[in-house]
């Protein structure tokens, strides 16, 4: 990741038990990035945009989004994320969901998504999946988010 | 008029109809009878005219005679009188005529004994009369004077009212004849007329009859027609409202499954990621107890050593396996659901080539089992989803293969015939066969029948049961058990016009 500033992995994920696994795995990984976790849609884009430590004022992030969210779709933030203008519309979002429709999968690229992993219920390939995923993100480069002038 | 018209002695429409037609039967028989009769009358009608003017004839020839007596008798008078030759022409003319009126008048009554013997008569006074007449004729030229004088007292006047009264008597015959049958006539014209009314009368009333009868009968098929037109737009209103029903229906328990089964996994994925986890965890623990044991055996409670070697792995063991199951459980819900949702495209398929694929692509398997499938050669074709009727197809052929009888060689036919705008592709097998009261069964989600030595989790044909559902069909298992088993897939010929499920 980016050296000269450390990269916020946010991590959109309604379901306690998913988020610390993905954590745990992310971690075995070898990654030491900070994940900031939030369990719905609306406090998710609250911290994007409006905290002074959020990706939109405040530097490089990484997007880790569900789609099954309690308060709206995970499609909705993307389609948010992504739209022209969009200060974050550079941020690499990873669609991470258990969702394997491929008409779901096919609108989450159309809207912008750059990667979309489906949840392997096997355990084993969950953790490989994850973990590979982090040695991914180990090496992924993220662009700065143009700061508003 | 006819309303109402029936016959309540007669019950069944059957015995109604018998008795209107033996009717109608009857009446055109009378026509044609009376016709008939009054044709006969017309031709003894006929017959009495002609005899009545036979003897009108009779009568006139006899008038005839009467004159010509008559004339011969004044030309002879006028002769002796004038001597003048015209009046001699007349005599000779008139005694040429006589003889053929009276071989006329032979001729005419020689069906009647009493007349001929009149004729008889005429005859014999005739020729009397002429040898007498002639006779004064010659003498006129001769000596006019004697023959004055004889004419006044010879016998010719004598013979001449003798001719007077037969000639009459003939009349009188004749007359005595005409009475009977001028009344004879005119019976028979009266009869006649009376045939002919009837005949008439006879004629109006099967007409009617006729008229009604054919009424009634249109009026009755026009009704029949009437309530079997409202009857089926009733039952296509009544079945679009049940499709319309149904594929609501179906649509929310697809969208239920979809939820449902995807809300499912998410838990799964935690149960089985923390099993991992758990696992993971029992590999440290599991050293420690070792290392306990070696180092300080003391330390060591008994229990936690089994609990850390052999419960954990087995608790861990099992919830894996059924988490396993659950997982492909809800896979086969949220494939089924998919395959509801799906939007259908028809397209003109031939079963044949579709069969041999599917055949192509089980024969390595076949070949390791020594196992056979026969394809019928030029099956009929249907307009139907390709994907989904392949997926039928293969499904049906992959579960005859699966569940053969083992020590027998596996035979399998796919074949298949059309009727009535449906085609009815048959897979059948010499396998181990179903027992009949599972027939319902085996086409449910989860279920299955028989013994439990094949893989698999009751899914091919529930999956094959809703296929064919959605594509208007049905499927059929004919089985015994042990005796082999015939699915048959029943598909429309074309797919039955139906909005797809939005």
């Amino acid at each position: 990741m980016n050296a000269h500033q450390p990269v916020t992995i946010v991590m959109i994920e309604d379901d306690e038990g998913h988020a610390r696994l993905i954590e745990k795995n992310i971690r075995r990984a070898g990654i030491s990035n900070d994940i900031k976790h939030f369990t719905d849609g609306t406090s998710a884009l609250a911290h994007l945009y409006e905290a002074p430590d959020g990706p939109a004022l405040n530097g490089p992030a990484l997007i880790l989004l569900d789609l099954n969210l309690p308060d709206m779709s995970g499609t909705d933030i993307l389609q948010k994320i992504k739209a022209d203008g969009n200060p974050l519309r550079r941020t690499p979002v990873i669609v991470l969901t258990t969702t394997d429709d491929k008409v779901e999968i096919q609108r989450c690229y159309d809207l912008g998504a750059n990667v979309y992993i489906t949840k392997p219920v096997d355990y084993e390939n969950f953790a490989t999946a994850i973990r590979q995923l982090g040695l991914f993100l180990a090496v992924i480069q993220v662009p700065d988010i143009e700061l508003e002038a | 008029m006819a309303r109402g018209w029936t016959i309540p002695l007669l019950r069944s429409e059957r015995s109604v109809s018998r008795f209107v037609l033996a009717c109608m039967a009857l009446g055109f028989i009378a026509l044609i009878g009376s016709a008939g009769t009054a044709g006969w009358f017309v031709t003894r009608a006929q017959e009495h005219a002609s005899w009545v003017e036979h003897t009108y004839e009779v009568e006139r020839r006899v008038s005839q005679l009467r004159v010509l007596v008559e004339r011969l008798e004044v030309s002879r008078r006028g002769y002796l009188l004038t001597r003048r030759p015209q009046t001699k022409d007349t005599f000779t003319a008139s005694v040429k005529s006589e003889p053929i009126l009276i071989s006329e008048l032979k001729r005419l009554t020689t069906d009647n004994p009493v007349e001929q013997q009149n004729i008889l008569t005429i005859e014999r006074l005739t020729i009397d009369h002429l040898r007498l007449l002639s006779r004064s004729m010659m003498l006129a030229d001769r000596d006019p004077a004697l023959a004055i004088a004889v004419f006044n007292h010879d016998q010719s006047l004598g013979v001449t009212r003798q001719l007077r009264e037969t000639t009459q008597a003939m009349l009188d015959e004749e007359n005595r004849l005409l009475q009977p049958r001028i009344a004879a006539q005119r019976e028979a014209v009266r009869v006649l007329f009376y045939a002919l009314a009837f005949s008439g009368a006879l004629a109006v009333a099967t007409a009617i009859f006729s008229i009604l009868v054919l009424r009634r009968y249109t009026r009755n098929l026009v009704e029949s027609r009437d309530e079997v037109q409202r009857l089926a737009e009733d039952l296509e209103d009544r079945v679009e409202e049940r499709t319309r029903d149904l594929s609501r229906a179906n649509e929310e328990i697809q969208r239920f499954a979809y939820i449902v089964s995807h809300d499912l996994r998410s838990p799964l994925v935690n149960v089985m990621g923390f099993t991992g986890e758990l696992e993971a965890a029992t590999g440290p623990l599991a050293k420690l107890v070792d290392k306990v044991e070696a180092e300080a055996p003391q330390l060591l409670d008994p229990e936690a050593a089994t609990a850390a070697r052999e419960d954990l792995p087995e608790a861990i063991g099992f919830i894996r396996t059924s988490t396993q199951k659950m997982d492909r459980l809800i896979n086969a819900i949220l494939r089924l659901s998919r395959e509801g949702k799906r939007v259908l495209m028809p397209e003109r398929l031939d079963i044949s080539p579709l069969a041999d694929a599917i055949v192509a692509s089980l024969q390595h398997r076949l070949d390791e089992i020594g196992a056979e499938i026969t394809v019928q050669p030029a099956m009929p074709s249907v307009v139907a989803d390709r994907l989904a009727v392949e997926q039928m197809l293969s499904n049906l052929v992959e579960n005859a293969v699966k569940y053969l009888k083992p020590g027998v060689p596996g035979r399998i036919a796919i074949s298949a015939t059309a009727d009535r705008g449906r085609v009815d592709v048959a897979v059948a097998d010499n396998g181990r066969g179903i027992d009949p009261r599972d027939h319902d069964r085996i086409f449910d989600l989860f279920r299955r029948s028989g013994m439990q030595d094949q893989p698999g989790e009751g899914i091919g044909l529930a999956h094959v049961r809703t296929l064919a559902y959605r594509l208007g069909g049905f499927v059929d298992c004919k089985s015994a058990l042990g005796e082999g088993a015939t699915f048959t897939l029943s598909l429309p010929v074309h797919p039955i016009t139906q909005g797809p499920t939005p």
